[in-house]
């Protein structure tokens, strides 16, 4: 019997190591999460990006300017997933497969002008609502000039 | 009884929202450029709206209200607009003004408004005594006392704002002097957000969560402000985060977590201020070469200053916990003064480290932090230590009135006492 026992426990550890690991997003809490790069409280949360990263810990960001700061200064391989807000339902998306548009005249916490959506269709939806941007995807973050522009 | 207090409650409560009949937005549509308004005391309910130069002139008891989430008060395309003498009530925005050239909005009090006053694309513009109160409540919830988005040519002075979430934020603006303002239990006093040629002078931010936020400004002045009790988990005196040029002079900061923050920043000056019982008093990380803090006086911080290996310059500032000794008598220390402190290093990485900052092995690190940084020779060193802050003498003065009063009474007081014994 305690044979048979070792043998099943052995094989669920096995089977939770080979398991791929999921990061979900977490709640903002307004009193203490600040922005990593900037250090701005998140009072815009509508705005808000978070990378969970595998280790466990969590990075807040307030813009996704700022999630793209880091990125760009960490690189991608500690980061078990990133999040940012679907600024039309306030519902977290992943970066890496958000659609994204750009206006300078779009307000941002960091007044950077870019928003992300969960499809071309809520982009479109925007834009109708909130006036003509330029449409961009992940990979076009990398080389955006994060300011503002006149 | 009961009913007659009920019926009295009643009336109590429609007394409170019983409007005026005087038609304030006819008095304005009829009003010619250059006229006074004047609006007789008593509560008016309207979305109103001002395009022409006037004056809108309140006296003692002009309550203008918005209704549902508009505006009480807009003032659109127009020039020269003067308002003043006015309360204002409502949902969301008490004035929201969209190029002005020439706007002076003052005696204005605000109260349980998600904003103030929201300025946008205007210029020569001056707000002055104004009180804004915002509701109770988390911060987040709440808009701004002051905004100005894309204007120039601003004063914002002798304001009193409080319960907010910034009180007066600054985006885009180009000239702007912010000046003997009181900001409390906010989250920033003042926010400066892409902002050149600034300045902010003889200001008080108290209670907030940081006093002043400067971010992506170029050319700012901070001189003559109090800035005190930033000690929130992420509160801050400033925080400057990439900041070009900026001026942080006779300012009294104390009791903040940490004084001044400075994040990516470039040519910051920080001359002559008093730093006093804060947790840190000045922390830089990506500060440029020429960040230079000298002349200020450092007494009851815990920690003088930290900073990440670039560091920042340290000259001729006084430090109450600098022990050398001054064999040339010139008020300037021997030795050079080390600021670097390993904990105060590790603080700078990991925040939440704050909470060990008196723990015993803190103060121990610390002791021997002191002993074996005498090597230092690069970061947070000053090597021009002053040794007393700037003491003012005075000669010793007599008051010949008060001493003759005084001799008088004691005179007095002993003849009466001889007398009593002699009888």
């Amino acid at each position: 019997m305690k044979k048979w026992m070792m043998i099943v426990m052995l094989s669920c550890g096995v089977l939770i190591g080979c398991g791929e690991r999921t990061y979900e997003p977490r709640e903002i809490v307004s009193e203490t999460d600040v922005c990593k790069i900037c250090n701005m409280s998140i009072v815009h949360n509508e705005y808000a990006g978070q990378i969970a990263l595998k280790n466990g810990d969590y990075e807040i960001f307030d813009d996704i300017g700022c999630l793209m700061e880091y990125i760009e200064a960490n690189g991608e391989d500690e980061i078990g997933a990133a999040y940012i807000k679907d600024a039309a339902k306030n519902e977290w998306i992943d970066v890496f497969n958000a659609s994204y548009v750009y206006s300078k005249d779009y307000w941002t916490p960091m007044n950077y002008g870019v928003v992300a959506f969960d499809s071309k269709k809520a982009v479109q939806d925007w834009m109708t609502k909130e006036g003509e941007g330029q449409l961009l995807a992940y990979k076009d973050l990398h080389d955006f000039k994060w300011g503002i522009h006149e | 009884m009961r009913k007659i207090g009920f019926a009295l409650l009643f009336f109590l409560f429609m007394s409170q929202t019983v409007y005026a009949d005087f038609d304030v937005q006819e008095a304005i549509n009829v009003a010619k450029p250059g006229d006074v308004v004047h609006i007789p005391a008593g509560r008016y309910q309207g979305d109103f709206i001002v395009t022409k130069p006037i004056t809108l002139q309140g006296e003692e008891g002009t309550k203008l209200a918005g209704v549902k989430n508009n505006p009480a008060l807009r003032i659109e395309n127009t020039a020269n607009v003067t308002v003043e003498n006015i309360t204002l009530s409502g949902k969301n925005k008490a004035i929201v003004a969209s190029t002005v050239d020439g706007l002076e909005l003052r005696n204005i009090q605000i109260k349980d408004m998600h904003t103030g006053v929201h300025i946008q694309r205007s210029k020569n513009v001056h707000i002055h005594d104004i009180n804004v109160t915002g509701s109770e409540g988390h911060y987040a919830k709440k808009g701004n006392g002051v905004a100005i988005f894309k204007s120039e040519d601003i004063t914002i002075e002798g304001n009193t704002i409080e319960q907010v979430q910034d009180g007066i934020y600054v985006e885009e603006v180009k000239h702007i002097v912010v000046q003997h303002n009181k900001v409390t239990n906010s989250r920033y006093g003042t926010h400066f957000m892409y902002t050149s040629d600034a300045k902010a002078l003889f200001n008080t931010y108290v209670h907030n969560v940081t006093g002043l936020m400067i971010m992506m400004t170029t050319d700012i002045l901070l001189e003559r402000n109090t800035i005190a009790n930033h000690f929130d988990f992420n509160g801050y005196g400033m925080l400057l985060y990439d900041v070009q040029q900026a001026k942080i002079k006779d300012n009294t900061i104390k009791n903040n977590r940490t004084g001044i923050a400075m994040q990516k920043s470039s040519t910051i000056q920080i001359e002559a201020n008093d730093f006093q019982m804060n947790q840190t008093a000045i922390e830089g990380s990506k500060a440029s070469e020429d960040t230079m803090a000298s002349s200020n006086n450092f007494t009851g911080n815990i920690l003088t200053a930290r900073s990440d290996p670039q560091g920042f310059q340290l000259v001729n500032n006084y430090y109450d916990d600098y022990s050398g000794i001054d064999l040339k008598d010139n008020g300037i220390g021997d030795t050079p003064y080390v600021a670097v402190s390993s904990f105060g290093q590790w603080m700078v990485r990991q925040p939440v480290y704050q909470y060990f900052v008196a723990s015993p092995s803190v103060m121990l690190l610390t002791s021997l932090d002191q002993q074996i940084n005498k090597t230092e020779k690069n970061i947070l060193v000053d090597k021009t230590p002053k040794l007393a802050v700037k003491q003012v003498s005075e000669k010793n003065k007599i008051n010949v009135v008060q001493m003759l009063v005084g001799l008088f009474l004691t005179l007095s007081s002993l003849w009466l006492w001889k007398r009593g014994i002699s009888q």
